[in-house]
C-alpha cells in the first residue's frame, strides 16, 4: 500500500464557546486519506464534520494531535489541497474567469499560465461561454460549477467538498455527481484523491471507496465502511439498495441506541441532565400526525423518504419524540408509546396537558421550574445559560435555551419575553 | 493617430480584453476635456494658497467669477474626502485587525461621529492662525480639517463594520487558497465594503458641503475668516444686499450639486452596484449615462486597462502564510500596541490640558452655559419635531407609491445635498425683516437643513413595508387611519428612531451658525451654546469656548445615550419588520 496523502493522528478540535468555556467539537480522530479514493464523511447536524474538512484544509489549526501531508506535519495551510464550498463561496464582484484567476494570481503564476490553466479549468466543468457572466446571473448547479472549476484551478492533490450538492436541486446534483467522477477518474490528472462531506447516505454510497461515520458529542470516528462496489453504480442495484440500508442501521444505532440511555424516569445521579436534542416542537407534532397516518407505525428511513426531511434531521426529532416518551423505536421501526397514543387522542387542551406532564419528567425542565420559583416568577436568560453551561458543558447553551423556551412555551410551562429576556410564569 | 500610437505601446494584450461594444470617439473628446479641467483646477488652487493672507476677502461678485469660485469650493471639498478617505482606510483597517485597538478606537469613533463638531470650528481656526500667521494656508487648513472632521467617522465605521462581516466562506476562500494581507484587502475585503463606503461617502460629502459653506463665510467679530468660494461670494452678496449675485450663488450652488450628482455619485452607485452581494435586497437597479458612454469610451478602458497592467510584480511568496493562523506576529503587536498608546496618550494629554484651562470657568458661568444648552437642546427637538410633522405624511406618500418614489426620489436626493447653510444668513436678514425674531428663524433653519434625513429614511421605510402585510390590512379593511397606527407606524419606527438621532445630529451643528449671526458690521444672537461659542472665541475667552464646545458635546453624547440608544433597542427587537 502506498503513503496515505493526509493523515490525522489524535486531532482534537475545541473552539472557545461563551463564558469562557471551550466547546469540544473533534475528539481523537485519526484518519488517512489515501492515494487515488474517494472519502465520504457523515454524520449528523453539527458533528463537527466541516470542521475536519478544514482540519485537514489547514484552515484551522488542531488543538491537540497533528495534521500530515506527505508525511510532514502541517504548519498552515495544506499545500496540496483546495476546497469546494457548500455556499459556493463566488466572489459576486468577479466574473467567472476573475473567480478562477483570482486564486491563481494569489499564487503568483505568471500570466501566460495563468490565462491558460483558468482556461482548462473553466473547460473541464463545461462553462466555456460563461466567462464573462457574473455569478448572480448562473444557476445555483452553474455556481458550483464554477466553484469546482476555481478548486481545480490550482490542481491540487486533494480535492476537499464541503456538502458541495446540497444547495443545488436533485437532477442537478446528480449530473455534478456522475461530472466529477468523471474528472476524478482521469488518472493521469489531480485530483487524487476527493474528500466529500455529505449529508445523504445515497450520495456517500454513489461516490465513495470509503465512508467516514462521526458520532457523538464531541464527535468521533465511530467506525469507517469500506465501499467495495464496482463503478459505475446503479442505485437501484440490490447491494448498492443493501448498503445504503447498512450505513443507515449504523447511523441510526449511533444515534438511537436500543438501549435506553435518555431515561425519562429521575435518574439516580443528581446531577446528570439529559442534553435536550434540537428539535421544534411542531416539528415533533407533525412526526407524531405522521405516524399515526402510517397506522402507529413505520420504518424510520420511511419517514425519512416520504416527508423528504434530511434523516438527520428525522433522527433529532425521533429522539425528542422518544426523550418525551411518546414513541418507541425498537430496532430501525418506530411505533406509539401508550402515552403517545393518549396524547394523540386528545383536544389540544388534553395534548398541553400531557406535553407538560411530560416535560417534568426532564430534569433539566424541573430544575428551570425550581429557579423560577426560587426567583419568584423572574428569571433571567442570563442566569439560566449559566446554569446550563454548567450542568451540560458539552452542549452549546443557546441552542439548548432555545429548545427549551421553545417545549416550555408549547406546555404552557412557562412563558418567556424576548424582549427583557426573562422567563416568567404563564 | 492617437489610437495608433496606443496600439503600439500596449500591444496585442489589450486586444484579448477589449469588449464587444462600439466605442465611440467623441466620448473620448469628452475625458480629454474633463482632465484638462481637474488639471485647471488644481493650478487655480496651488495658486490661492500662497497667496498671503488679505484683512478682508476681496470677492468679485459678477457672475463670471463664480465658475471659479465654485472650482475654489470643489477643491476643497476633494481635498478633505481624500484625507477623510484615507483615514478611514487606515483607522478603520487597524481596528478591525487588531482587537486591542478595537477596544479603544471603536467607542472614540462612535462618540465622534455623534458630537456635533462645528462647535471646534473656531478653536481649530484660532489653533492654525497661530500656527499658519503669513499666509491663507492657515485658514484654507482648517477648512479642510473641520470638512475632515465631519466626513471621516461615519465612513471610518462603514468600513470597519464591513470588514468584520465579510461573509465566513468568501474570507476562507482568500485563506485557503493563500491570498496575503494585501490581496485580500483588494479582491475581498474593498470590494465587499465598496457599496456601504460609497453610501457613506455620498452622505459625508453633503455633510461637507454644509460645514464648507460655514467655514467659507466665517466670521469672528471684527475679522474675517472668510475664503474665497461660493460661500464667501454669499456671504459678500449679503452684506451688500446684491438680490442678484445671492441668486447667482444659488444657481451656482445647486448647478455644482447636480454636477457632482449626474458626473460622480450617479456612475459611481451604478458601478458599485456589482459589489452588491447576491442576497441582498432586490432594490431597482440603478443606471448611470455616465457610466454607459465611460463604458464605451476607448480611452478610459485603456487607462484603466494601463492601470491595472501597472500592479508591480512581487515575488513569489512562499506558501503557509504567517497570517493563516490567525496568530499576531510579536512584531505586529508591539507595533500595534505602541501605536496605540501614542493615540491614547495625545488624547489624555488633550484631556488634560482640557480640564486644566476650564478650570478658569466660574459656577455662575457654568450655570449660564447649562442653561443656554437648555435652550439650544430645545430648540434642536422643535425643529426635528416640526420636521417629523411634515415629513411623516409626505414620506410615506411617497416612499408607498411605487411611482412617485421613482418619480421624485431623484429631486428629493438634488436636494437634500444642497448645503442648507449657504442660505442661513439671507434668510435671517429676510426674516427679520418680516418680524421674525432669530430665536424663532434660527429653529426654522435647522428644520431646513435637517429635515432631509428624516424624509429620506421614512421614505426607505416605507418602502420596506411587507406587501403581504399591506394586502392583509387592506383585506380585513383597515381604513386609513388604522392601516397608519397599526402597521405603517410601526413598521418605519426603526427607520424614524435613525432619521431622529442624524437630524438632531444636524440640528445640532446648525444651532452653531444660526444663534449667531454678523451681518453688516451688526451681530444679532439668541440665546444659546451655540452662540457662546462663537462669542466666547471672539472675546478670545479659551476658557469659556472649551467648556460650552465640551457641554455641548457632553449633552449630544448623554441624549444619545438616554434617549436614543433605548428606542433604537426597542426599534430593532418589537419593530423589526424582517426578523
Amino acid at each position: 500500500m502506498t503513503a496515505p496523502i493526509c493523515e490525522l493522528r489524535g486531532v482534537q478540535k475545541h473552539f472557545p464557546g461563551s463564558r469562557g468555556k471551550d466547546i469540544r467539537v473533534l475528539e481523537d480522530i485519526n484518519l488517512k486519506v489515501l492515494q487515488d479514493e474517494i472519502l465520504c464523511i457523515l454524520g449528523p447536524n453539527g458533528s463537527g464534520k466541516s470542521t475536519l474538512l478544514r482540519l485537514i484544509a489547514g484552515l484551522t489549526p488542531p488543538t491537540n494531535g497533528e495534521v500530515r501531508y506527505h508525511r510532514n506535519k502541517l504548519v498552515g495551510l495544506n499545500p496540496g489541497v483546495a476546497m469546494v464550498f457548500q455556499d459556493f463561496a463566488l466572489y459576486p464582484w468577479m466574473t467567472v474567469e476573475e473567480n478562477v484567476r483570482v486564486v491563481l494570481r494569489a499564487r503568483d503564476l505568471p500570466e501566460e499560465e495563468l490565462r491558460e490553466r483558468a482556461h482548462q479549468a473553466i473547460s473541464k466543468v463545461g462553462l466555456e461561454g460563461f466567462e464573462e457572466a457574473f455569478p448572480r446571473e448562473l444557476s445555483r448547479g452553474f455556481k458550483q460549477r464554477v466553484g469546482v472549476a476555481r478548486a481545480l484551478a490550482v490542481d491540487p492533490e486533494v480535492l476537499v467538498m464541503d456538502e458541495p450538492f446540497s444547495q443545488v436541486d436533485a437532477l442537478t446534483a446528480e449530473a455534478l455527481r456522475a461530472e466529477l467522477l468523471d474528472i476524478w477518474q482521469d488518472a493521469e490528472r489531480n485530483p487524487n484523491s476527493i474528500v466529500v462531506v455529505s449529508h445523504s447516505i445515497r450520495e456517500a454510497v454513489l461516490m465513495s471507496d470509503r465512508i467516514v461515520i462521526l458520532s457523538g458529542n464531541p464527535a468521533h470516528i465511530r467506525t469507517i465502511i469500506q465501499n467495495p462496489l464496482p463503478r459505475p453504480r446503479s442505485s437501484r442495484a440490490p447491494e448498492f439498495l443493501k448498503l445504503v440500508d447498512r450505513v443507515h442501521d449504523i447511523i441510526t444505532s449511533a444515534e438511537l441506541p436500543d438501549v435506553e440511555v435518555t431515561a425519562p424516569i429521575p435518574s439516580k445521579v443528581p446531577e446528570a441532565i439529559e442534553p435536550l436534542p434540537h428539535a421544534a416542537s411542531p416539528d415533533i407534532l407533525g412526526l407524531l400526525e405522521f405516524l399515526e397516518a402510517q397506522g402507529g407505525s413505520c420504518d424510520l428511513f420511511q419517514v425519512a423518504a416520504q416527508t423528504h426531511v434530511p434523516f438527520e434531521t428525522v433522527l433529532t426529532t425521533v429522539k425528542a419524540a422518544e426523550m418525551l416518551d411518546f414513541v418507541e423505536t425498537p430496532k430501525r421501526s418506530l411505533t406509539f408509546s401508550p402515552i403517545g397514543l393518549r396524547f394523540m387522542a386528545g383536544d389540544m387542551d388534553k395534548r398541553k396537558d400531557i406535553w407538560r406532564a411530560q416535560l417534568l419528567q426532564l430534569r433539566l425542565f424541573r430544575v428551570v421550574r425550581e429557579m423560577l420559583q426560587l426567583r419568584e416568577g423572574e428569571l433571567s436568560k442570563e442566569e439560566l445559560l449559566h446554569e446550563i453551561t454548567l450542568r451540560l458543558p458539552m452542549e452549546d447553551a443557546e441552542e439548548t435555551f432555545e429548545t427549551l423556551v421553545a417545549w416550555g412555551r408549547f406546555g404552557e410551562l412557562f412563558a418567556y419575553r424576548e424582549e427583557m429576556e426573562v422567563l416568567t410564569f404563564e | 493617430m492617437i489610437n495608433q500610437f496606443l496600439n503600439n505601446a500596449w500591444g496585442q494584450a489589450s486586444n484579448l480584453f477589449s469588449a464587444p461594444i462600439r466605442r465611440r470617439r467623441w466620448v473620448d473628446l469628452l475625458v480629454v476635456a474633463a482632465l484638462a479641467g481637474i488639471v485647471m483646477g488644481l493650478v487655480l488652487v496651488a495658486r490661492e494658497w500662497t497667496v498671503l493672507q488679505r484683512p478682508v476677502v476681496e470677492i468679485n461678485l459678477s457672475p463670471w467669477a463664480l465658475p471659479k469660485y465654485a472650482i475654489l469650493s470643489f477643491a476643497r471639498a476633494a481635498v478633505a474626502f481624500v484625507i477623510s478617505a484615507a483615514f478611514t482606510l487606515v483607522v478603520a483597517y487597524w481596528a478591525a485587525r487588531d482587537p486591542l485597538a478595537e477596544r479603544f478606537l471603536i467607542p472614540i469613533l462612535d462618540t465622534l461621529q455623534s458630537v456635533p463638531l462645528l462647535a471646534f470650528m473656531p478653536v481649530i481656526l484660532l489653533a492654525m492662525m497661530s500656527l499658519f500667521r503669513s499666509s491663507n494656508v492657515g485658514i484654507e487648513l482648517s477648512a479642510v480639517i473641520i470638512i475632515v472632521t465631519c466626513q471621516a467617522w461615519n465612513m471610518a465605521f462603514s468600513f470597519y463594520q464591513s470588514l468584520k462581516t465579510v461573509p465566513k466562506e468568501l474570507d476562507e476562500v482568500s485563506r485557503g487558497f493563500g491570498m496575503n494581507w494585501s490581496q485580500r484587502l483588494r479582491w475581498v475585503e474593498l470590494p465587499y465594503a465598496t457599496p456601504g463606503l460609497v453610501w457613506n461617502s455620498m452622505v459625508s460629502v453633503a455633510n461637507g458641503w454644509f460645514f464648507l459653506m460655514a467655514a467659507e463665510a466665517f466670521k469672528l467679530g471684527s475679522r474675517d475668516f472668510r475664503l474665497p468660494g461660493l460661500g464667501a461670494y454669499m456671504s459678500v452678496a449679503v452684506d451688500q444686499g446684491n438680490v442678484r449675485a445671492q441668486v447667482y450663488a444659488i444657481v451656482a450652488m445647486l448647478t455644482l450639486v447636480i454636477l457632482l450628482d449626474q458626473l460622480i455619485w450617479k456612475p459611481v452607485v451604478a458601478w458599485s452596484q456589482r459589489f452588491q452581494m447576491d442576497d441582498a435586497v432586490k432594490v431597482e437597479k440603478r443606471r448611470s449615462w455616465l457610466l454607459r458612454l465611460l463604458r464605451r469610451s476607448e480611452i478610459w478602458m485603456r487607462v484603466r486597462r494601463a492601470v491595472t497592467n501597472l500592479v508591480p510584480k512581487r515575488q513569489p511568496r512562499p506558501l503557509a502564510p504567517s497570517d493563516i493562523s490567525e496568530e499576531h506576529t510579536a512584531f505586529q503587536r508591539v507595533l500595534g500596541g505602541t501605536m496605540l498608546i501614542l493615540v491614547l496618550l495625545a488624547l489624555a494629554f488633550g484631556g488634560v490640558k482640557l480640564v486644566a484651562v476650564m478650570a478658569g470657568v466660574s459656577s455662575h458661568e457654568w450655570l449660564r452655559l447649562l442653561q443656554a444648552g437648555g435652550a439650544s437642546m430645545a430648540r434642536v427637538l422643535t425643529s426635528t419635531f416640526l420636521a417629523t410633522c411634515w415629513t411623516l405624511p409626505v414620506g410615506l406618500w411617497i416612499g408607498l407609491s411605487p411611482t412617485w418614489s421613482r418619480r421624485l426620489q431623484p429631486y428629493v436626493q438634488v436636494v437634500a445635498s444642497f448645503p442648507a447653510s449657504i442660505l442661513f444668513v439671507a434668510l435671517i436678514v429676510a426674516l427679520q425683516r418680516v418680524g421674525v425674531n432669530l430665536f424663532s428663524s434660527s429653529i426654522l433653519l435647522m428644520t431646513i437643513s435637517t429635515q432631509w434625513y428624516l424624509l429620506f429614511n421614512i421614505i426607505a421605510g416605507a418602502q420596506a413595508v411587507p406587501m403581504n402585510l399591506r394586502e392583509a390590512a387592506k383585506a380585513y379593511r383597515f381604513g386609513l387611519w388604522k392601516t397608519s397606527w397599526k402597521l405603517y407606524f410601526p413598521a418605519i419606527f426603526p427607520f424614524l428612531v435613525t432619521g431622529w438621532v442624524t437630524a438632531t445630529g444636524g440640528a445640532w451643528n446648525a444651532s452653531i451658525i444660526t444663534e449667531i449671526v454678523q451681518f453688516r458690521g451688526q451681530t444679532y444672537t439668541t440665546f444659546g451654546l451655540g452662540a457662546i461659542v462663537t462669542q466666547a472665541a471672539d472675546e478670545g475667552n479659551i476658557p469659556l469656548l472649551a467648556a460650552a464646545a465640551i457641554l455641548m458635546a457632553l449633552l449630544v453624547v448623554l441624549f444619545n445615550r438616554l434617549v436614543w440608544a433605548p428606542l433604537y433597542r426597542l426599534a430593532e427587537t418589537r419593530y423589526s419588520v424582517n426578523r
